[in-house]
């Protein structure tokens, strides 16, 4: 600055104060250390989890030190924007203090100096040449790539060489590449946005709610200049907005344009890990005469104009489920159908209460690793479960029981079971029932011995037909189908142990072991029997000889009715049929900082090989006139090891081309 | 003394010769030759990574000669493999019974091979030095060489077999942790025979290889262990000509840091030994501490570097497949710390002049904070880039 006003002297002397500060190498090298050490704890301590999820892991106390600290949103915290802000403006000080310094030093051949302070360089050597041109000196010193100056002194010549000036360019790019690259990152920033919430038009939406509900103040209009959202969309349906997730709720973003989603494909390897996934997206926009068309992959978007499109995930987009409901406390075996999709919620009145029914996700593969046998066996190292739903069951109170079944009977140990998995948490794991398929590989016989025994009048016909009365007489005859009646009601609704228990709260210990075994004596032989009848009525069977599967099917069913009374909401869901109709999940972004930040970068990277493998350089040849003495000098920035090395080879060259009088 | 500075300015300024013609026809010819027949099956990125490839390792092998023969032994060998199973209907079960795939050239065989003659070089270089052999630490370098050859060529030919496996299942071997643990022994032990030449001394070989010998032992348990080197078909997020890239420059960077902690050690080692006697047999033998410390700077500038670049190639690659360069996933995030603590690193000792024990024990923690980013995220923490888990 050139002649500072009076005025403004005082001003420039307290800012001279604060400016080494700000550059110091000190300064930057702790903001860089802590900048680290955040970045640190952002990755060990998971970010934006559910609040509810850090007081389990953390206690309430740490969660709430850790949460004033920002800690659980570091990257958003306002000190670790303080922290890059001050980098920024450290860097921004060291640039414009040494910059100049430096150009002026790369066009800083130092020919003028003295005779005497080229002795006083680093590396000096002087000596008296046989003969010294000084042409020849400077092709010797072009031919090492060094630019070159003349100057004529009082007493003397001067030739100066330099090479390497652009190491000086390293320092300057390298240090601008940072500041260009936070410039970038700030304009895809949502700072704007921070800025409209302040100032009160902008609230982001907490709630799950359908599109129409969502208040103006949580839409953002296609204006906004720089977002990175998603949306699931449907296959055959088509969007305009699009999510943005802000703080702890999201936004909703007005696209300029709108997306139909033809179809969406995953494609697998032979092994059953997905291969590729694909959507045939069809973009409209006013000002396109044609829409375009392209099929998006994961690693291969579709841009337009300043906004690309990415496959980003997929869900179901609301598949058809044909299903039959099996009430499990009913007496007939007469399912209810029931036509619905994914997504939908249906109810469901029963004798022992209303249940809402929420359709949550359906699955066309269920893919795990194959069990060690069936590996030997078939040498496919993955097994497929066949097509699931996953829904929920929820009763008046607002318990909900949580289900996924499967479609198709499995193979286990040689057998067909019908899956269904049951959990009250989502933390817990889905415990499963076995239901054994038929010999027709369903359902079918399963239910129709179910109602029986749900069915007390049908019981006790069955009963009464099957087991004549044998030695006894009528009433101790009936008296017995009567308790084996009560016995299988118990039986149904608390599984053996519900006979062991009630054994055990009515009977006199002495008596208990004795009650028991002959309470599930009957219970089993009431069981039998009315198996048997199912079987009959098949007419499949020669009662003569119970075939192997019958009787395996019959200790598989005992199985699952003996814990049917944990299943929760007496509903079985049965998959029927279905439409696939899956969402893709596109990640839209309109990022006007990418380029910014790919500009910064190459900076960087220029500026990283300029710093580390150029060494600037400098080298004069001195003639003196009245001595004949050439004085070789020579000065390197940053010297190296190897300086002196090089210094030395080169006055040795020198040195052979002038010759040395002795 | 003349004559060896002769030499010196010789091998800076090499005249052009008969041998970088056979060099370059060579490097051309190859590059079409793969362009004629797998053109076809090449986006326009790969093919730009094929000939920038090309120009790059013309440039290598003059600027570097000893890569040529490197080049050379590893293409003669993987030709050798390829066309063995050429010879049997490209059947990848022959692998276990043609005699030059089983005992030297499938890609396990030349792993397995890669693994004995490295931990052969650390023991015979650890040997040299303390044996003052001279010709037992030549024989170290040669080994390190052989090794370096054989893990190339094993990554060569597993490229090669897992096309035959299944042609859907082709690529590049350095998409799982087990494939990239090979590339790190390969590189690392490459980048130190780079300076071995440079710094004309044998004597830090043992301590670098020693951790290209701690890989190794990985490589074995992982293979054993965890049957990690079965070929496995890529995940939808990892197909893209950006691996191709992203990966070899990011273990560039690894190489070198690892080289930098390695050569600090050994620095330390001889601090103190020099610190009680200056005048011990195994301090006249090492290198001075100054090029010690000189060599630590030259391989995190060179580490640094690609560091730089293999982290913008996985930008540019993340904005391609997630939408974002940068989202603050743990890779991201532990890459930045990575640079910022190299960053931190360089400019201590170029502003501020810091040099010997201090760096050398910020150099070896470099090295942890690395070995968490390259494992520990793997293994620690869940992110977008969980590939190859532990």
């Amino acid at each position: 600055m050139p002649n500072p006003t009076p005025e403004k002297a005082p001003k420039k002397h307290r800012r001279i104060q604060w400016l080494p500060f700000l550059g110091s190498m000190n300064l930057a090298v702790t903001l860089l250390m802590m900048l680290a050490i955040a970045s640190v704890i952002g990755t060990v301590l998971q970010q934006n989890q559910a609040f509810q999820d850090y007081i389990i892991k953390f206690g309430p106390f740490w969660t709430q030190v850790f949460n004033s600290l920002g800690l659980f949103h570091v990257y958003g915290a306002a000190w670790f924007i303080l922290v890059l802000l001050f980098l920024l403006i450290s860097t921004g000080v060291c640039v414009s203090r040494n910059a100049p310094g430096f150009l002026k030093d790369m066009k800083q051949y130092s020919e003028g100096l003295s005779l005497n302070a080229y002795k006083h360089q680093p590396q000096s050597v002087t000596y008296t040449p046989e003969n010294f041109d000084s042409e020849q000196a400077e092709k010797l010193l072009q031919q090492q790539g060094y630019k070159v100056r003349l100057h004529e002194r009082d007493d003397g010549l001067t030739v100066a060489g330099m090479k390497g000036r652009w190491n000086r360019w390293g320092y300057i790019l390298t240090h601008v590449s940072i500041i260009v690259i936070c410039i970038g990152g700030l304009l895809d920033s949502n700072l704007l946005l921070k800025a409209r919430e302040l100032t009160g038009n902008l609230a982001p939406e907490t709630r799950s709610v359908p599109l129409g509900e969502i208040p103006q103040k949580s839409w953002v209009g296609s204006d906004n200049f720089s977002f990175r959202g998603t949306v699931n969309v449907a296959e055959g349906q088509k969007s305009d907005v699009l999510f943005l997730p802000y703080d702890r709720g999201f936004l909703v973003q007005k696209l300029p344009f709108t997306i139909d989603v033809k179809d969406f494909r995953i494609e697998y390897y032979d092994t059953g890990m997905p291969k590729n996934y694909a959507s045939d997206l069809v973009l409209t926009a006013p000002e396109l005469e044609e829409p375009i068309e392209k099929t998006i992959e994961v690693n291969k978007p579709l841009y337009y104009k300043n906004y690309a499109i990415y496959q980003s995930s997929f869900g179901d987009g609301g598949s058809k489920l044909d299903l039959k409901v099996h009430p499990l406390l009913a007496r007939e075996f007469k399912p209810l159908e029931m036509n619905t999709s994914v997504d939908q919620v249906e109810t469901i009145n029963t004798p022992v209460g209303k249940y809402r029914i929420e359709f949550n996700d359906f699955k066309l593969h269920n893919i795990i690793p194959a069990s060690e046998e069936e590996q030997n066996e078939t040498g496919k190292k993955m097994h497929n479960n066949g097509p699931s739903i996953v829904f929920k069951v929820r009763n008046d109170q607002g318990k909900a029981w949580e289900y996924e079944n499967f479609m198709t009977p499995d193979k286990q140990d040689g057998r067909w079971f019908f899956m269904t998995g049951m959990r009250t948490s989502t933390a817990e794991p889905f415990r499963y029932l076995f239901l054994p398929a038929d010999e027709g590989r369903g359902l079918d016989r399963f239910f129709e011995y179910l109602t029986l025994i749900n069915d007390p009048e049908r019981t006790q016909a069955t009963l009464n037909d099957a087991l004549p009365a044998e030695g006894v007489d009528e009433r101790t005859h009936q008296m017995q189908l009567k308790l084996m009646n009560q016995l299988l009601m118990l039986f149904r609704r608390q599984g053996f142990n519900g006979i062991t228990s009630f054994v055990e709260e009515n009977v006199p210990p002495e008596e208990q072991k004795r009650v028991r075994d002959y309470y599930i004596n009957q219970t089993s032989l009431a069981l039998q029997t009315l198996y048997l009848s199912v079987l009959e009525k098949e007419e499949t069977q020669d009662l003569e000889s119970i075939s192997e599967f019958n009787k395996q099917w019959f200790e598989d069913a005992m199985v699952v009715l003996n814990s049917l009374s944990n299943y929760g909401p007496p509903l079985y869901f049965e998959l029927e049929n279905f439409t696939h109709i899956q969402s893709t999940g596109l990640q839209i972004t309109k990022s006007p900082g990418k380029d910014v930040v790919y500009f910064g970068s190459t900076l960087l990277i220029i500026g990283v090989f300029f710093l580390f493998y150029l060494r600037q350089k400098r080298l004069w040849l001195a003639f003196d006139n009245h001595h004949q003495t050439l004085t070789i000098a020579g000065k390197d920035t940053k010297p190296l090891p190897e300086t002196e090395k090089e210094f030395n080879r080169l006055v040795e060259a020198i040195q052979a081309q002038t010759g040395i009088k002795q | 003394m003349t004559t060896a500075n002769d030499a010196m300015l010789k091998t800076e300024r090499q005249p052009w010769g008969l041998r970088d013609t056979i060099w370059t026809a060579l490097i051309l010819l190859g590059s079409y030759f793969a362009w004629d027949v797998f053109g076809s099956l090449m986006d326009v990125y790969e093919i730009g990574i094929l000939i920038g490839t090309a120009i790059f390792w013309i440039w290598f092998g003059r600027y570097w000669p000893s890569i040529q023969p490197f080049t050379y032994a590893t293409a003669l060998l993987s030709l050798l493999a390829i066309w063995t199973y050429v010879q049997n209907d490209n059947a990848y079960s022959v692998s276990e019974t043609a005699f030059f795939l089983k005992f030297l050239v499938s890609s396990q065989s030349a792993i397995m091979w890669m693994s004995a003659l490295f931990v052969l070089s650390t023991v015979a270089y650890f040997g040299g030095l303390f044996g003052k052999s001279e010709s037992v630490s030549k024989f170290a370098t040669f080994l390190a060489w052989a090794g370096s050859v054989m893990g190339s060529v094993g990554m060569m030919v597993r490229w090669n077999e897992s096309y035959l496996i299944n042609p859907d299942y082709g690529h590049i071997p350095v998409s799982s942790l087990y494939e990239v643990f090979i590339l790190f022994a390969v590189m690392t032990t490459l980048i130190y025979l780079f300076y071995e030449q440079r710094m004309r001394t044998r004597a830090m070989g043992g301590f670098v290889m020693l951790i290209v010998s701690a890989s190794v032992a990985f490589l074995l348990w992982y293979t054993f262990d965890r049957g990690a080197h079965e070929i496995q078909p890529l995940v939808p997020a990892l197909k893209s000509y950006w691996m191709k890239i992203h990966v070899p420059a990011n273990f560039v960077g690894y190489g070198a840091f690892s080289i930098a902690a390695m050569v600090g050690i050994a620095y330390l080692i001889v601090a103190k030994l020099q610190e009680k006697n200056p005048n011990s047999d195994f301090v006249q033998r090492m290198p001075s501490l100054e090029s010690m410390d000189d060599l630590m700077y030259k391989t995190i500038a060179l580490g640094f570097a690609w560091f730089t670049i293999a982290t913008v190639l996985g930008a540019m690659w993340a904005a391609e497949a997630w939408g974002g360069y940068w989202s603050w996933d743990p890779k991201e995030t532990w890459a930045l710390i990575v640079w910022l603590n190299y960053a931190a690193w360089l400019h201590i000792r170029m502003s501020k002049g810091w040099r010997g024990k201090p760096m050398a024990w910020w150099a070896v923690i470099g090295l942890l904070i690395t070995t968490f980013a390259f494992l520990g995220v793997n293994m620690f923490l869940s992110g977008l880039h969980s590939y190859g888990e532990l």
